[in-house]
């Protein structure tokens, strides 16, 4: 048999600059009343969301961590700065953020995105957004796009927030969605009215910039009857030796007809623990589409849940989770029909290398009222080397008779033939393993924009590169 | 009695999936040691039609080839725990027919040696309030060692079943294969049907897969079976049946097919 | 002569799709129909129609079968009355032998217990009509057969099954010569013993060479555009269905 090489990693610099912070505006790190006060006074919080935070941190402080999952040694949340005071105001134009803020941003490439293919920015930086803006024509069809804080405030949008915030992810959910509901800051909020069709995407992009701090930030969004929108999510962060905590929470409420495509490409730096929450409920004929690729950070715990409430709703996930050196990713979905006539479509890959754990978490479930449901799941991993690891834990429950569940995983590696192939063409083996990889994870390239279907085959190639010794 | 954690998820998941464990009030494990010496063969039987709580520890050594048939038909609780060790070139197969009340099952294999082979075939037929857990861990060490696993069965009125099988791949399977499939027939809207196919790998030469179907008959198939005269009903009884049937066939042993025909009040033929 | 089958005025379609349009057609006792058409015509969709397939609901209209209304029976109760239809594309059903399969299919259609014995004899006669091996009895239905071996298990339970209507669906499509042949043995074998009445649904045939035709009926976009007795199914072989076309239907 063939020697095998192991991979190493090569830094990824383009994500790795950063700028030093100033201290001032650090808050205290720890989780404590005092802290929790200060967020809200810092925030101008309205007094609901006072009360509502001190109550999450109570819940926090006697949740117990799951007893399932990676281990999240390392990270001492106490140690953690929940919050930093920003630069500056949130701005709706490129030239009144501060240079290093949107120096960092036009290195990501986001204000270039934004004047070629998107329908509106938001930029956060640290713990608030610093940027943000819809075009036009979009603001004038009645789409609203801002940071959660200005629409909480906002006589028009503050009642739909109150009553929308946390009710999908309620912060007994657990241990982080309590956290997340104590500190939470920034993020977007996104309302589309009944029969506004959005044909080009709109971007959030998280920039956790500050060491050993966290990253926070809600998202909500509520598309009304016969809406469709899509909303694309990046994040990353600069490496540094200190753990970082991303715990964010994404609220979708999907109405009646409507259609929501949600695209992630997460690239935390390796040193970031990302124990996000994400969820959807989607009404009568409406569907949400999850594109999830998930690259960075040290330890993942992700699993975007759909929750099919009305007839006829559906789902569908396609998600890529690559784990490489130092890395374990722990990813999935969960699907709940709960309405007759539901359909959901799961597709993953999942791939480990140098050392990475990848795990890809599911369930499906399809509760007494669902018959007629339909369900597919198929999940497929690719083991690069020896001293990787991949595990495949779905579960399948079923609470009707009428319906159809298929559910198929496989794992196995890149064969030697398809390697030997390419190379026969001229392709050096690097090149050609690199290419079978991307082959590999056209299930979710094809499914992305053309820029972020290339940012992610970069992702990729990077990952690939320096495979061969 | 005491209550107990049976049939552990090798790696547990979401709480609120309700599978990591099932809870029993047992007594203490019966043991039984079994062991097929070095390229033997030998044909086990064990036929469950009473309450017990057991526990089988079978060694299949080197070059031997075990067929161990396990018949679960027993009225009340029946606590079940097979601990199967196969040595290089070891053959185990095992064929497992669940009927019974109330039955917790453990498999653990361990694929120890290279080359050892592992099949299991697996059928259940569940009503009323019958309940079945299964727990198959199928544990690959050797090289080149192979798992094959088969489950069908069929859940009426209010019955509830779990099947946890995995597959786990330990370092060092170089050129190992695994894999399962599951047929789930469900024919009452009360049933509880949970499946959990968990593949564990940490080797890189190795192939697995799993695959899972549950629901109803396909329409087109009813369709077809209703064209040549069967009703809805027999095509239903029909297929459940031959889910059993394929199983109870490969038994070979006919004592053991008559004494299941007539507890299930069926025909003996040929 | 009584009419065995009598389509009135029928329209069937999927949801939200009207495929069959204003058919009218009768078949009397110990006839044989073709039903001619292009791809996509509607001829297996009245085929399966009137076996009662759960995919196309009937919206207007009525099928009468010896006397009785069966637009609303369920597939099984029109076998039970006397009518078969052999499936272009026959469903793999694992885990049941052909021979088990069939014992079940026939005592549901006469009503009576078979012997084992008796059956198997009566298998064994009709497998030899059909130069089938004896050993797919007791093979999968229909799972892992070639598509020839699927035609040829479809009339072995054409003949076990004695219906009085026998609706074959593209029968001899993608079977070569020697295989028709054997094929138009086992058909003629069901006329002679059962005094069968055929509907054939093709769209260009060699068997229509090996049986006697009373009626040809042309379908076109879910219509019947024109009928006549057998020599029309030779005119339209020979000439194509290019003149049948209804221009309105093109425009």
């Amino acid at each position: 048999m063939k020697e095998k090489t192991q991979l190493n990693d090569i830094d990824r610099s383009i994500y790795d600059f950063r700028y030093d912070e100033d201290k001032e505006d650090f808050l205290d790190s720890g989780i404590t009343p005092d802290i929790i006060k200060e967020i809200s006074q810092e925030k101008n919080d309205p007094q609901w969301m006072r009360e509502f935070r001190l109550s999450s941190l109570e819940i926090y402080k006697k949740t117990p961590m799951v007893k399932w999952g990676p281990s999240i040694d390392g990270l001492d949340v106490n140690n953690i700065v929940t919050y930093i005071r920003p630069k500056s105001r949130m701005n709706t134009e490129w030239d009144n953020v501060p240079d290093n803020i949107k120096e960092t941003f036009e290195k990501l490439g986001i204000p270039k995105a934004e004047r070629e293919s998107l329908a509106g920015v938001g930029a956060q930086y640290d713990s608030e957004l610093v940027y943000h803006n819809v075009r036009k024509e979009v603001a004038q069809s009645g789409v609203v796009y801002t940071d959660l804080e200005s629409a909480m405030h906002d006589p028009l949008y503050a009642d739909i927030i109150r009553s929308h915030f946390m009710k999908l992810v309620p912060p007994t959910d657990h241990k982080f969605a309590a956290l997340h509901g104590a500190v939470w800051s920034g993020g977007s909020f996104v309302y589309v009215p009944k029969g506004v069709h959005l044909d080009i995407p709109l971007q959030s992009y998280f920039r956790l910039n500050a060491k050993g701090a966290g990253q926070f930030e809600h998202t909500l969004i509520i598309l009304e009857e016969d809406s469709s929108l899509h909303f694309i999510e990046g994040c990353s962060a600069p490496k540094y030796y200190e753990a970082g905590l991303h715990a964010g929470c994404v609220e979708l409420f999907v109405g009646k007809n409507a259609k929501l495509r949600y695209s992630t490409i997460e690239n935390w730096s390796k040193n970031m623990f990302n124990l996000n929450t994400k969820r959807a409920i989607v009404e009568e004929n409406g569907r949400i589409e999850w594109v999830s690729g998930s690259f960075g950070s040290h330890v993942s715990y992700l699993y975007p849940m759909s929750i099919l409430n009305g007839r006829k709703a559906s789902a569908e996930f396609t998600g890529i989770t690559f784990a490489g050196e130092g890395q374990n990713l722990d990813t999935g979905a969960k699907i709940v029909h709960n309405a007759p006539e539901t359909s959901s479509y799961m597709n993953t890959k999942s791939i480990s290398k140098s050392g990475g754990i990848s795990t890809f978490r599911s369930a499906v479930t399809i509760n007494e009222k669902a018959e007629g449901s339909r369900s597919s799941v198929s999940c497929e991993s690719l083991m690069l080397d020896r001293i990787s690891r991949s595990d495949t834990i779905p579960v399948i429950d079923v609470k009707t008779d009428k319906c159809d569940v298929g559910h198929e995983a496989k794992i196995g590696r890149i064969s030697d033939e398809a390697v030997f192939y390419l190379m026969s063409r001229g392709l050096d083996e690097e090149n050609a393993k690199a290419m079978i990889v991307r082959g590999f994870a056209d299930n979710v390239s094809k499914e992305l924009p053309l820029e972020y279907a290339v940012e992610m085959n970069n992702l990729i190639g990077l990952e690939m590169h320096g495979s061969i010794g | 009695m005491e209550k107990v954690k049976l049939n552990k998820l090798p790696v547990p998941t979401f709480g609120r999936s309700g599978v990591n464990y099932t809870e029993r009030e047992i007594n203490s494990f019966e043991a039984e040691n079994l062991t097929v010496e070095n390229n033997d063969s030998k044909k086990l039987i064990q036929y469950i039609d009473t309450t017990r709580t057991f526990e089988t520890r079978l060694t299949v050594g080197s070059g031997a080839k075990a067929r161990l048939v396990q018949i679960f038909h027993n009225s009340g609780q029946t606590v079940s725990r097979l601990d199967a060790v196969l040595e290089d070139n070891a053959k185990l197969e095992l064929i497992q027919l669940y009927l019974g009340d109330d039955t917790v099952s453990e498999i653990n294999t361990r694929l120890k040696g290279e080359n050892s082979e592992f099949s299991a075939d697996i059928a259940y037929s569940l009503d009323k309030n019958d309940t079945l857990d299964i727990n198959m861990i199928a544990e690959h060490y050797g090289r080149k060692s192979s798992s094959q696993i088969n489950v069908s069965g069929v859940l009426n009125d209010s019955a509830a079943k779990t099947f946890k099988g995995t597959i786990d791949f330990k370092h060092g399977a170089v050129g190992a294969k695994g894999s399962e499939q599951e047929e789930a027939l469900l024919l009452s809207e009360k049933v509880h049907n949970r499946t959990v196919p968990v593949i564990l790998c940490a080797e890189e030469d190795v192939q697995g897969s799993h695959g899972a179907n549950i629901g109803r008959i396909d329409e087109k198939l009813i369709f077809y079976m209703q064209s040549r005269g069967m009703s809805e009903e027999s095509i239903y009884r029909l297929l459940a049946r031959s889910k059993l049937e394929r199983i109870i066939r490969s038994i070979e042993d006919d004592d053991t097919e008559k004494r299941i025909y007539n507890t299930l009040e069926w025909e003996y033929e040929q | 002569m009584a009419e065995l089958l009598e389509i009135r005025s029928l329209n069937a379609g999927i949801e939200g799709k009207e495929l069959l349009h204003d058919i009218s057609l009768s078949v009397s006792q110990g006839e044989t129909h073709v039903l001619m058409g292009q791809n996509g015509a509607g001829k297996s969709t009245l085929g399966s129609t009137i076996m009662g397939s759960p995919e196309y609901k009937v919206t207007k209209g009525s099928i009468i079968f010896d006397g009785e209304d069966i637009t609303l029976d369920s597939p099984d109760k029109r076998a039970v009355k006397g009518i078969f239809m052999s499936f272009q594309n026959p469903v793999e059903i694992p885990g049941i032998t052909l021979s088990e399969f069939l014992r079940n299919a026939l005592e549901h259609i006469t009503g009576e217990k078979i012997k084992l014995w008796d059956f198997k004899k009566k298998l064994n006669s009709a497998m030899e009509i059909l130069d089938m091996d004896r050993s797919y009895a007791d093979r999968e239905l229909n799972t892992g057969f070639s598509g020839g071996e699927k035609k040829k298990a479809e009339i072995l339970q054409l003949l076990m099954l004695r219906p009085r209507l026998a609706i074959l669906d593209e029968t001899d499509s993608g079977l070569d010569v020697d295989a028709v042949k054997t094929v138009s043995r086992g058909i003629e074998e069901y006329r002679k013993n059962s005094s069968g009445t055929l509907i054939i649904i093709t769209h260009n045939s060699r068997i229509l060479d090996e049986v006697h035709l009373d009626k040809t009926h042309i379908l076109m976009n879910g219509r019947i555009v024109k009928e006549g007795d057998g020599s029309l199914a030779a005119h339209v072989l020979e000439n194509g269905f290019e003149k049948y076309i209804n221009k309105d239907d093109i425009a």
